[in-house]
């Protein structure tokens, strides 16, 4: 069915028929030669022609020749019609792309020696191969200098990571297109004109949004140039590995440049993935490597004693662990063990922690979702089946309403923020995005809805109501939401959102309408308590309006490879799909009550749990209850973590063993559409550490049995594990919905929301000195209004104070924030933002005073 | 008995007119030097050691650009670059392995900068490997370039990008 109305739609389109080069070619309407020519595998030249940029014509390197046509015609932006006849390869092409080559050059200084794209430059390739060795131009070159006087060297900071060198600058506009349309960012343009026309950063601004990487990247010179690649090694000499972000949850596909001689990773690119990134990436992709260079990685096993961590070697460390573990199963049973694994591990690791413990420890204590409060020990949650829905992150394009509902994409998913944009100005996306705070993203949007906070699931309720109210809905679905409903009118709800109906109705509008529809649903939702009450919200409005009929709606997945760690059923309750094949495969499956990572950590406190794993992450970090979890793995009678660095979670460890980083095995990730990417091995271990995956086997070992028969054998079961699809079910009927509200304390008014920094992401970016070039330490962020009345001005210390605890740090003030909400980012250990928190709670509140200095 | 009159002749006709031949040369001008002590004038093309070239002003011409490494076809030289402190680039590390070195000057010709040449010396045997392993502090040390015709330096200043070279 739909490829027949895919096959009607390419028949319906009109087609132009031409000669190129001798050959016959038809292309649908519109389209331009040069795409016509690169479809057909003919190759022009082009400096400012980018693929996923709109395009100017404004370097006039792709020439191409067409019969009756007085002049040389510039292939990037004319339309192929009917019947033309061009040339691409002609004399006259050839005198007509050497010229263009030597007015670039004209002011061109001529450095590559010392330019760090020498090697990779466009220019310098397009130079070589038309053979232009001399130049007929001998007076003075143009010259931007720098802004410091005592040096010939006119490189030029203008943000935390990016370098420019006008001289070297072409004017393609391929910068200030991409930060534009690609980023929505308007920190880089063009000055002056004609001659002396430059590419500069705005006036008072730097060039520092989450995208700026991208810009050096995209330069075809090397008038942009980054500071983690300036002046590191020639790029011919780089060993360049196909690997996946260990960051994103989508899994951008990157290429690693490494040093081999030195076991050094040297930089990060794009392997440009049209279905998945783009070919764009962000910051945390691009320089979030560094983290595997650093000098403070964990080098050696460390096992406690007398109270400090000693350096011990690997069969030492494991003999203890495998000791202490049998001491504590024999005393206590085998279900007084957790396991506690980070949802950025590969596919082996996770499955091999799932099987330990599911196998050998004999009980269902693991959990990834080591940063979510307050998680039920029940199965079968709306939450649960929202989660296990399908995705694809190319439908976000071609989607007529996009509805954003509790995320603020910019500091979560860079890849679908940047999707949206693209939805936007290409396939003229309406944006809906409904949240606590105003975000940055939600500048393309159509109306931004700011609610009220802890109203997640009112809102929705609000769009459904809005919809019957306008008479869009059928009669019997109206009567059967409206059921379930405690609140009877619209104006009810938007009272208690705190939002104006005529948004809510423009929401309820485009939602009924019969556009493609994308709704997804992020983290102030899933990390909050709320969820349950927003699933059961959404699938009701999705029933009254059709939505997943129209389209997707979902739940990101978060981390790199948390949609794999639910799908190899690395939850303490998988599906009951999953449970029959992993009983199939292991022969039995263990029928000790499931813990999540709230419930373990519960039983730590009553000592019912007394010996822990800890596999990445550094969950005292992220826990948003940093007391309750301290003194929960404080009461362990002995813990082991493994991190690549040394961490809050390590500290209390009785054993520490170093993990290796990503880039240091082969492993596979599954994004958050399902799709399953290898991240090939790039570099040698560092120090003695070990791959995840192989700790947790060797662990196994120790203890008696050995978790496979062979690598095969572990592959097939992952793979077979894999294999399961999301199942897309959706309730059956309406269902209640039962909204949580809490009692606002007056001692604490302001409500608080933990979100990771737009340039850092989870605990171990802020090892990556670029990341922290951009942002170093923790802010709290909030609207120039709170400011006001705190009177505070931007840098100035407050103090934070919650019922439990109480921090001082440095205050941004962000314009488009325009409510009393403040956020911190967690991203930092120096400050210890969650033990502000309260896991019961749904919103964390606090109160600010300023310091007096 | 007829043998035994050969042998004899042998000894006293042909021997000495062989030994003549010695004594002549005793008295001719040697074609070999007295080397240690004495020193073959080398062409002023020879190939020997390298330089690092200065400018004028002190500061070092090489800016570690890697093209001397990529013509190299015994891949005996290693670089690592680094910022300066006017933002230049230059060489953090310099290394060439004289062991591997076959002294075809394709660096000399490669180098944009004019920053290294092969000089006139060919001694430097050593009784370490190590010790053929020469760093920039052994290559940029004064040496007698300026008398060499074939080895001219075109551009004597650094390179001010945007002012076109008299
Ligand atoms: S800086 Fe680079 S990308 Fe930007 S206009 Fe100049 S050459 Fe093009
Ligand atoms: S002389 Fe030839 S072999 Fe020796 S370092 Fe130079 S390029 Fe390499
Ligand atoms: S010696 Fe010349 S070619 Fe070699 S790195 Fe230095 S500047 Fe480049
Ligand atoms: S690529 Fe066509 S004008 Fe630049």
């Amino acid at each position: 069915m739909a490829d027949d109305i895919k096959d009607k739609v390419k028949t319906d389109v009109p087609t132009v028929t031409f000669t190129m080069d001798g050959q016959e070619v038809t292309v649908a309407k519109g389209t331009t030669i040069l795409e016509a020519a690169r479809s057909i595998g003919i190759h022009i030249p082009t400096f400012c022609w980018h693929p996923k940029l709109k395009p100017v014509g404004s370097c006039r390197m792709c020439y191409v020749e067409i019969e009756k046509w007085p002049k040389l015609a510039v292939s990037c932006v004319t339309e192929a019609t009917d019947g033309m006849i061009v040339h691409t390869e002609s004399d006259k092409v050839k005198r007509g792309r050497r010229a263009t080559l030597e007015f670039l050059l004209l002011n061109h200084p001529l450095d590559c020696p010392t330019c760090d794209q020498g090697g990779e430059c466009e220019l310098q390739n397009l130079t070589f191969e038309h053979g232009i060795d001399d130049s007929r131009f001998d007076f003075q070159k143009n010259r931007f200098t720098s802004d410091t006087d005592n040096t010939v060297f006119d490189d030029k900071r203008i943000g935390p990571e990016i370098i420019l060198n006008r001289n070297r600058c072409i004017l393609c506009y391929r910068c200030v297109r991409a930060n534009k349309e690609a980023f929505g960012e308007y920190d880089l343009g063009v000055y002056e004109r004609g001659n002396i026309a430059e590419i500069n950063a705005a006036p008072g601004q730097q060039v520092n949004s989450p995208f700026s990487g991208n810009l050096p990247e995209i330069c075809p010179v090397g008038a942009l140039t980054s500071v983690d690649w300036r002046y590191k090694m020639r790029v011919w000499l780089a060993g360049k590995t196909p690997s996946i972000c260990p960051y994103s949850s989508s899994g951008s596909n990157i290429l690693i440049y490494t040093d081999d001689n030195k076991n050094l990773i040297r930089r990060v690119t794009s392997r440009c993935n049209d279905d998945i990134d783009d070919g764009w990436l962000s910051d945390i992709t691009r320089y979030g490597y560094q983290i595997a260079n650093s000098e403070e990685r964990l080098q050696t096993p460390l096992i406690k004693k007398e109270g400090k961590q000693v350096e011990a070697t690997w069969d030492e460390a494991l003999e203890v662990i495998c000791n202490r573990f049998k001491e504590i199963t024999e005393k206590k049973g085998k279900v007084c063990i957790g396991g506690l694994i980070s949802p950025s591990l590969d596919n082996a690791s996770l499955y091999c922690s799932s099987k330990l413990f599911r196998t050998v420890f004999n009980n269902n204590n693991i959990d990834f979702r080591t940063d979510y409060r307050m998680l039920p020990n029940k199965p079968d949650s709306y939450f649960g089946m929202l989660c296990n829905r399908s995705f694809r992150i190319t439908d976000i394009d071609d989607s007529d309403v996009i509805v954003v509902l509790g995320s603020d994409l910019i500091r979560e998913h860079h890849n679908e923020y940047l999707r949206i944009r693209k939805a936007v100005n290409f396939n003229n996306a309406r944006v809906f995005s409904l949240n606590p705070y105003s975000v940055k993203s939600a500048d393309v949007a159509q109306a931004e809805i700011v609610y009220n906070i802890g109203t997640d699931e009112i809102i929705l309720v609000a769009i459904g109501l809005a919809a019957i109210e306008m008479g869009l809905v059928e009669q019997g679905l109206a009567q059967g939401f409206k059921e379930k409903v405690k609140l009877g009118s619209l104006a009810e709800a938007t009272e208690v959102c705190g939002v104006s109906s005529d948004d809510v109705k423009l929401v309820a509008r485009a939602l009924a309408g019969d556009g493609k529809v994308s709704v997804i649903v992020g983290e102030l939702i899933t990390r909050s308590h709320g969820r349950e009450a927003v699933a059961s919200a959404l699938f009701n409005l999705s029933r009254l309006l059709g939505i997943d009929k129209k389209g997707q709606m979902a739940v990101l997945a978060r981390y790199a490879n948390s949609r794999g760690a639910e799908k190899l059923g690395l939850l303490p309750i998988p599906t009951g799909a999953q449970v029959e094949m992993l009983k199939a495969m292991w022969g039995k499956f263990p029928d000790a009550e499931p813990q999540t990572t709230d419930a373990m950590l519960a039983l730590m406190h009553k000592e019912e749990i007394s010996g822990g794993l800890v596999l990445g992450g550094n969950p005292i970090m992220l826990y948003p209850d940093r007391q309750f979890i301290t003194e929960g793995l404080e009461k362990l009678d002995f813990l082991v973590a493994c991190d690549l660095f040394e961490s809050e979670t390590t500290e209390l460890a009785d054993v520490v063993l170093p993990m290796s980083s990503w880039a240091e095995y082969e492993g596979s990730y599954v994004n958050l559409e399902g799709c399953n990417q290898v991240a090939c091995q790039a570099i040698k271990h560092i120090g003695q550490s070990k791959p995840a995956f192989e700790i947790i086997r060797l662990i196994a070992e120790k203890i008696g049995t050995s978790l496979f028969e062979s690598d095969e054998q572990m592959a097939t079961e992952i793979e077979q594990l894999l294999s399961c699809e999301p199942d897309n079910a959706t309730p059956d009927n309406f269902v209640d919905v039962l909204p949580l509200s809490e009692e606002v304390d007056p001692d604490f008014p302001i409500p608080l929301c933990i979100c990771d920094d737009p340039h850092h992401t989870g605990a171990l970016t802020q090892k990556a000195p670029s990341l922290t070039n951009f942002t170093g330490e923790a802010y709290i962020e909030m609207s120039p209004d709170l400011a006001a009345r705190l009177e505070v001005s931007e840098g100035q210390p407050v103090r934070v104070e919650s019922p439990v605890g109480k921090i001082v740090m440095p205050v941004k003030v962000s314009k488009h924030i325009d409510n009393d909400v403040v956020i911190i980012p967690r991203n930092f250990s120096q400050i210890r933002v969650t033990s502000l928190l309260m896991r019961k709670k749904r919103v964390d509140r606090v109160r600010i005073t300023k310091v007096d200095e | 008995m007829k043998e035994v009159i050969k042998a004899v002749g042998h000894v006293f006709i042909k021997m000495p007119q062989g030994l003549l031949v010695t004594l002549k040369h005793l008295f001719k001008k040697p074609v070999t030097l007295d080397y240690p002590r004495k020193k073959k004038p080398m062409m002023p093309r020879y190939r020997g050691r390298h330089y690092l070239e200065r400018y004028d002003d002190g500061s070092e011409r090489c800016v570690c650009c890697g093209l001397c490494a990529a013509a190299c076809p015994a891949d005996a030289i290693y670089m690592e670059p680094e910022e300066g402190e006017h933002g230049e680039r230059r060489a953090k590390v310099y290394e060439i392995n004289l062991l591997r070195c076959i002294f075809c000057g394709f660096c000399e010709e490669a180098c944009p900068e004019e920053a290294i040449f092969l000089g006139q010396e060919y001694e430097f045997a050593a009784d370490k490997r190590n010790s053929f392993l020469w760093t920039k502090e052994d290559m940029l040390v004064p040496h007698p370039r300026k008398d060499n015709p074939f080895k001219k330096i075109i551009r004597r200043v650094r390179k001010v990008y945007g002012v076109t070279e008299q």
